[in-house]
């Protein structure tokens, strides 16, 4: 039996999810527990189908749906892997976070279904985006998480919620404008190049013939998809709504549009340096990338040491992060592309942490200003050690998750050639965790403010960010063999390269070596993952 | 007058449409203006469709006609109908200065387009020039316009500057990309405008200084 239900069904998981959540809505304050429990199904049904899907695709190869429209590969499980864990993840804690904000009055009860809505609306269009071997879905995917998680940054629908909502969707469908004009580019290029024009939406399709583009139009093409959607990336300039958007939020969101959103985008960007190595050799896609990330890193790390709203601080971590996974693109080769996925996992769950744990001070502060949260270790024990262990995971500290691909990054750098620039990148990052170590110093560390009574929050706060804990944790010190495979297919894939060889330079190189400082080649006896090694060849065309 | 020079000709006339949307100072005037363009654009695809024989492009169009044409624009006018120009921020730039730039974004885009080599290009290098432009002259519109009514209308412009290079170089997509396009454009557009009133309503303004709150 075709695996393509699996796809089929984790579509439908959110759909339904999503249409709860609106029934919900229009039912009324009445509707909460029933939006509550199919939120809660939903998010782990979905959870549990990415991971099958993941576990198929490493076992027997990609899976395609409706004409190779949408395709599970290892680049795309990667990241339709985190959209669901961090969908998981923000999504249990969502449900004290939310009944809290009732409870405050802050949400009327009736306005919950609303959330669970555009929550799951938001988690199909990011699956989506993953999911999409069509090059315009895939620009139609990324629109929509646009569209869906607006009325999310909206949500409060008090005036700077508002104004970061109206920011949030000016910049990024402008943003992403440029990106559907990168992506008619290729798409138009591919057409007339192509003996089967019908095949040039398909990705798969436009990677295997890449070096009949036109060479002219492809750096064109290229520069609209990296700023179009490096905008939805939150790389530096185009950065600018996601303070405003992720301090707005309520924090569960934030976590989602932090830890999943940003990181959904670099994956479009990713799908087309494979095109653009393709035809015009990876010199400018790797130029344009280690520029875009090293400025992100530089500008994030200064805000993040003076920062004093906990959510903007954290959503000026999200551009250095994505400056660092910009930065590892940049480098490419296997180490390089390696600590660029590694890192996107990482970020994600990290990021969770600690916008889950940001919601915790406001819940018990009713602040994010970090002037005035004070002594949390004291107050609420639990609470200040998770955020005190996911600033750590945040600054790149070791044993958490993001030293392991920070590191990894850095031998990426300094193996192309690139020492300045990775002494850089070090002091850059060591700003990064010096602001961190500021905040456990000030706020989550001392004497708490006469008068606040102490206690922690309940267990449906706390039991999600324990289990982000144990996983950001885990990706430190142990990597999963599964994450490993998928991680390693997927760089494979990424430097599916009929030029690499004879263009190799620098960051190049390396990209002929397997990265057997990490882990021990995974690939022993699979066939390629490439688009060619398919077991399930799509049609051309729709 | 041949095919090629007529589908030029309606591009050159979409560039001059875009310019009169961004100098249209009442929103419901800007929203007839770019009704109008639209309706130029839906005569591009009719001519490309002509041109090459495609019959997808006809059904483009008609999608188009009633999205572009009509929705978008009647979504926009009705919003914003009672809306006067004079409680309106003014740009920040004079309608001379907005013409030169048009110019000067023409000229970068003439430039941008040269070296092109498409085969299905070769004749209408001025389409991918005007649908260039519009990108810029929409970014442009939504940079320096301060009424956040105005930005709408920039990324419209904007949309409708791809929608035209993808009709000319990629007409042979299937028609559900067609429609999946076009109906991105009404979702977000209605989302603006929702977020639009909504502002409008809490900070009693259409002024995008008054949205500074939240800046570090």
């Amino acid at each position: 039996m075709s695996a393509s239900w699996l796809l089929a069904a984790l579509y439908l998981t959110y759909v339904v999810a999503a249409a709860a959540g609106f029934i919900g809505r229009a039912i009324g304050a009445s509707a909460q527990v029933f939006v509550e429990a199919v939120h809660l199904i939903a998010v782990t049904l979905g959870l549990a189908l990415a991971l099958a899907i993941g576990g198929h695709v490493l076992v027997d190869g990609n899976i395609f749906l409706n004409g190779g429209w949408f395709m599970a590969d290892p680049l795309g499980c990667v990241f339709a892997g985190l959209v669901a864990l961090v969908g998981f993840l923000a999504g249990l804690y969502s449900i004290g976070y939310v009944r809290h904000d009732v409870a405050s009055g802050r949400v009327s009860r009736a306005r919950v279904g609303t959330y669970y809505g555009f929550y799951h609306l938001f988690l199909l269009t990011m699956t989506l985006a993953a999911t999409s071997n069509n090059i315009i879905l895939m620009w139609v995917s990324i629109e929509g998480t646009t569209l869906s998680s607006a009325f999310l940054v909206g949500f409060y629908q008090d005036r700077p919620a508002l104004e970061a909502a109206w920011k949030y969707v000016i910049i990024c469908t402008v943003g992403v404008g440029f990106g559907l004009y990168g992506t008619v580019l290729v798409f138009s290029n591919a057409t007339a190049a192509f003996a089967d024009p019908a095949s040039a939406i398909l990705w798969t399709e436009i990677v295997k013939h890449a070096a009949q583009l036109d060479k002219s139009l492809v750096p064109i093409a290229f520069a609209f998809v990296l700023v179009g959607f490096g905008t939805k990336g939150g790389l530096f300039p185009m950065h600018v709504w996601l303070p405003d958007a992720h301090s707005q939020a309520p924090s569960p969101a934030s976590a989602l549009l932090s830890g999943a959103l940003t990181a959904d985008a670099l994956l479009i960007v990713i799908r087309y340096i494979v095109i653009a190595n393709g035809s015009i050799g990876p010199a400018i896609p790797q130029t344009l990338l280690t520029i875009f990330g090293i400025l992100s890193i530089g500008v994030a790390a200064p805000v993040i040491f003076v920062e004093r709203d906990i959510k903007r601080l954290l959503a000026y971590c999200t551009v250095e992060n994505m400056g660092i996974i910009a930065l590892a693109l940049g480098l490419g080769g296997p180490l390089g592309i390696t600590a660029a996925l590694l890192h996107a996992l990482n970020h994600g769950l990290a990021k969770t942490l600690m916008f889950c744990g940001a919601g915790n001070i406001l819940i018990k502060y009713g602040t994010r200003d970090l002037d005035k949260v004070k002594g949390l270790m004291r107050l609420a024990p639990a609470s200040g050690a998770v955020l005190i262990a996911g600033s750590l995971a945040l600054g790149g500290a070791p044993p958490f998750a993001c030293f392991v691909s920070e590191f990894t990054t850095v031998v990426a750098g300094v193996e192309a050639g690139y020492w300045w620039l990775m002494a850089i990148a070090v002091l850059l990052l060591a700003v990064v965790l010096s602001g961190f170590g500021r905040m456990i110093g000030g706020s989550l560390l001392g004497a708490a403010p006469a008068g606040m009574k102490s206690g922690d929050l309940g267990p449906l706060i706390l039991v999600p960010l324990g289990l982000t804990l144990a996983l950001v944790l885990l990706m430190g010190v142990y990597v999963p063999k599964p994450v490993r495979q998928v991680v390693a297919q997927a760089t494979e894939s990424v430097l599916h390269l009929p030029q690499a060889a004879s263009d190799a330079g620098p960051g190049t190189r390396s990209a002929l070596l397997w990265p057997d400082v990490l882990f021990p080649h995974p690939r022993a006896g699979r066939a390629a993952s490439a688009p060619d090694g398919d077991k399930t060849a799509p049609r051309s065309g729709g | 007058m041949t095919g090629p020079t007529l589908v030029n000709t309606l591009a050159t006339l979409l560039v001059v449409a875009a310019l009169f949307v961004v100098l249209a100072r009442k929103p419901a005037h800007a929203a007839l203006l770019y009704s109008l363009q639209s309706l130029i654009l839906v005569g591009a695809f009719v001519a490309i469709a002509y041109l090459f024989d495609v019959a997808p492009l006809y059904h483009w169009a008609a999608t188009s006609f009633v999205t572009k044409t009509v929705l978008v624009p009647a979504i926009l006018y009705f919003a914003f109908r009672r809306t006067e120009a004079s409680g309106l921020p003014p740009p920040l730039l004079t309608p001379a200065a907005t013409v030169a730039l048009a110019a000067v974004v023409v000229v970068v885009a003439t430039i941008a387009v040269r070296k092109v080599q498409l085969p299905l290009a070769a004749d209408f290098k001025p389409v991918m020039v005007v649908s260039l432009s519009m990108i810029f002259l929409g970014l442009a519109c939504i940079i320096t316009e301060r009424d956040i009514l105005k930005q709408i209308f920039g990324y419209c412009l904007m949309e409708n500057g791809s929608h035209l290079a993808l009709a000319l170089l990629g007409h042979d997509a299937p028609e559900l990309v067609e429609i999946g396009i076009g109906s991105d454009a009404i979702f977000a557009v209605i989302a603006l405008t929702f977020f639009a009133t909504k502002i409008q309503g809490v900070v009693k303004s259409f002024d995008d200084r008054a949205l500074m709150t939240l800046k570090d």
